[in-house]
């Protein structure tokens, strides 16, 4: 089965997902964020497209099933993943969490038990621990090889995901900046970075800062109370509304990292990272660090990056 | 009192002790009771039980639009950082408070930001950034929605009202009475029953939408008060008494928001040949709090709110309230600041002439291809 998901807040651990990377055709859902529209068009014409998981957590996903609706052949499922990330919060996920596996269960007629959860468990905290170590290491490898090699794993079954090599060519320093964003669908973006002699030394996107941040699964009796525990534990998404825990975490990283500049990518019309930017903006500000925005249409769009960035490390360098 | 009052009087009443605050007519003077600022579907019956004052900024950028003062606030705005792209009510109010101005100053800054997600998740995203503005404790409110089990959405529900409570009540230093609550939520609901019935009379009566788009204010700013629940019994009897509507005239549905910048918060003036007899923006506020305790019966109210309710559902009550109204079409605002009712219309059983437009931002609207597409239906029907 192949169920393409829209988040990280999709937990892997309950069955394999495809996760949603770019999409490539005809485009005709206007004013949306361009991830969430290009996902939606992806599930309605890729006929090797079994189902489709998504939550509601922004303007734009909430969208997502009243286009879905009509699909009737295929696994449509939205996840209600909580506003808050408190244990009020968690306690509602679990059971938000169990119930899509019972919608699995009962749509493909397979049997998902607790104990493959655990063992799916086991094997998550493996795969994250080799991200992890590769995110410690930025500085010193290509940036777009990294990402290239996490949205590839993200593709396979979670059991050829482990152990999978993650070949990053070695790379000179260049100016290191901070990319901050969600998930970076167009990966020309990251050769553009490092093109233009910047070099990512962190990130908060969510197939890399944000899952590199997942605190291990413990073995639990209740594994959807783990699981919960777990994804609400994480680094947060700007759709889990305490965007101060956001910044006081990116600035102490910033800092940490010695970066000299942040470069901020988004969707066009993705509220919650522009709601976002607009008070990230002003504490770099505060702080001298230099920042610089980018915007796309959709998973295809580069948002003319090149030129944005080439101006941007020209800033930097006058500005050391 | 209210038995003396003429309707012009409570409504005059309401609108000070409403406004009273706000910068323009406090002149320095610091709110006696402790203050929240409030999304539109937060259960303000908690705050009222706890002698809280709750302002809605949302509604206040209709008031900035409909005194002609929106583009500076926008351009303010986006010199600031917050993209035209997100919803004009927050671009205006952040213009306001950037700029200190509005047609009635500023609202009293507050001491907690209550957020809910029940109409779009846009409106906590906002509520960041104020709280990043004013220091000041944010609580979301977190409603799931129709779709998933309903006990244990309902218990998540509860916790989170009680958490409030708990939260409030250190911050005023009283204690809730919950009966006290069941009374301002039955005045919540005796509102909104006298408000249905202006909704009725608009099908059949000589009754211009915008009497419904600007006399819906208090039922959104201050529904579970008992003044409230007299102004609209007034107003209600006052509908009903209205002449009869000219039935001959095609009748048209606004489905969308009021363009708030706009005299009459509609185009009158491309649907001079039409009565519009209903729209889906006054239906909601007509919340259901229906249920056997407290806790209940807010949960229904407010998890069950229009916008977060299932396209299915949805469709089925618009078909509904736009059968009851006897429409023959309807103009559908695609609202550029408002994705989550973008939606609404998908599914429809009736012609509709599908307009792009801003709520607040004049200037998002093409005139030209709005009288196109309205032209276009009347050659249809």
């Amino acid at each position: 089965m192949r169920i393409l998901s829209l988040s990280s807040f999709v937990p892997e651990a309950i069955c394999d997902t495809v996760r949603f990377t770019q999409y490539s055709g005809e485009r005709n859902i206007p004013l949306y964020c361009g991830y969430v529209a290009d996902f939606i068009s992806q599930v309605q014409h890729d006929e090797s497209v079994d189902g489709a998981i998504f939550p509601k957590t922004c303007d734009s996903s909430r969208s997502i099933r009243s286009y879905l609706d009509n699909i009737r052949d295929k696994f449509v499922y939205e996840l209600i993943v909580p506003a808050r990330h408190d244990k009020l919060a968690a306690s509602y996920y679990a059971a938000e969490l169990r119930n899509y596996r019972e919608a699995l269960v009962k749509h493909f007629q397979i049997e998902i038990t607790d104990e493959t959860i655990r063992t799916r468990m086991g094997m998550l905290n493996a795969r994250n621990a080799q991200v992890r170590n590769m995110y410690k290491q930025l500085e010193k490898i290509r940036y777009a090889d990294y990402l290239k090699a996490i949205h590839a794993m993200l593709q396979l079954p979670l059991e050829e995901q482990v152990g999978q090599s993650m070949d990053c060519a070695e790379v000179e320093m260049g100016k290191p900046v901070y990319l901050v964003g969600s998930f970076l669908a167009n990966l020309t973006l990251a050769d553009a970075i490092e093109k233009a002699g910047l070099t990512v030394v962190g990130d908060n996107l969510p197939e890399s800062g944000r899952l590199v941040s997942l605190p291990e699964y413990a073995p639990a009796d209740d594994v959807f109370a783990e699981l919960a525990k777990v994804h609400l534990s994480a680094r947060l998404s700007p759709t889990q509304n305490n965007f101060q825990e956001i910044l006081e975490r990116d600035m102490a990283e910033i800092e940490r990292s010695q970066a000299a500049g942040v470069v901020f990518v988004m969707q066009k019309y993705c509220e919650p990272y522009q709601y976002l930017y607009a008070v990230y903006e002003k504490e770099l500000a505060a702080r001298g660090i230099p920042c610089t925005k980018i915007m796309l249409a959709d998973t295809e769009d580069d948002g003319r990056a090149a030129l944005v960035l080439e101006t941007f490390a020209e800033l930097l360098e006058v500005s050391a | 009192m209210s038995e003396e009052m003429s309707f012009n009087e409570i409504q005059a009443q309401l609108m000070m002790d409403y406004y009273m605050g706000f910068s323009k007519y406090a002149r320095g003077r610091k709110p006696e009771k402790k203050v929240a600022w409030v999304t539109s579907f937060t259960p303000i019956e908690i705050l009222e039980a706890l002698d809280i004052a709750y302002y809605y900024p949302e509604s206040y950028a209709a008031v900035v639009a409909a005194s002609g003062k929106e583009q500076k606030m926008l351009e303010q705005s986006e010199a600031n950082e917050l993209s035209l792209d997100c919803c004009g009510y927050s671009c205006c109010i952040e213009g306001c408070l950037e700029l200190q101005k509005g047609p009635r100053g500023i609202p009293p800054l507050p001491d907690v930001l209550i957020a809910t997600n029940n109409q779009c998740n846009t409106l906590p995203n906002w509520w960041n950034i104020l709280a990043k503005r004013y220091h000041v404790p944010l609580i979301v409110l977190d409603y799931p929605g129709e779709r998933g089990n309903r006990e244990a959405a309902m218990a998540y529900v509860k916790t989170q009202h009680e958490d409030l409570i708990h939260q409030l009540e250190k911050l005023t230093g009283k204690t809730i009475d919950l009966s006290y609550v069941n009374e301002l939520i039955e005045n919540s609901s005796k509102s909104i029953a006298a408000w249905n019935r202006i909704v009725k009379s608009m099908h059949t009566r000589e009754i211009s939408p915008t009497e419904l788009f600007d006399g819906i204010v208090f039922l959104i700013l201050s529904r579970c008060k008992p003044l409230t629940q007299k102004f609209y019994e007034l107003m209600a009897q006052d509908m009903e008494e209205k002449p009869l509507a000219d039935m001959s005239k095609k009748k048209a549905f606004w489905l969308g928001y009021p363009l708030w910048y706009h005299p009459k918060r509609y185009l009158e003036e491309l649907l001079a040949d039409c009565r519009v007899v209903g729209s889906n923006y006054i239906t909601w506020w007509s919340l259901d709090y229906s249920g056997v305790d407290v806790f209940e019966r807010l949960f229904n109210a407010y998890n069950y709110t229009f916008l977060n309710l299932s396209q299915k559902t949805r469709n089925r009550k618009l078909q509904q309230v736009i059968q009851e109204s006897g429409a023959d079409f309807a103009v559908t605002v695609h609202n550029k600041s408002c994705k989550c009712d973008y939606v609404s219309a998908r599914g429809l059983n009736i012609p509709q002439a599908e307009l792009a437009a801003d709520m607040i931002d004049r200037n998002f609207l093409d005139i030209e291809d709005a009288k196109r597409k309205l032209d276009l239906i009347r050659s249809i029907l």
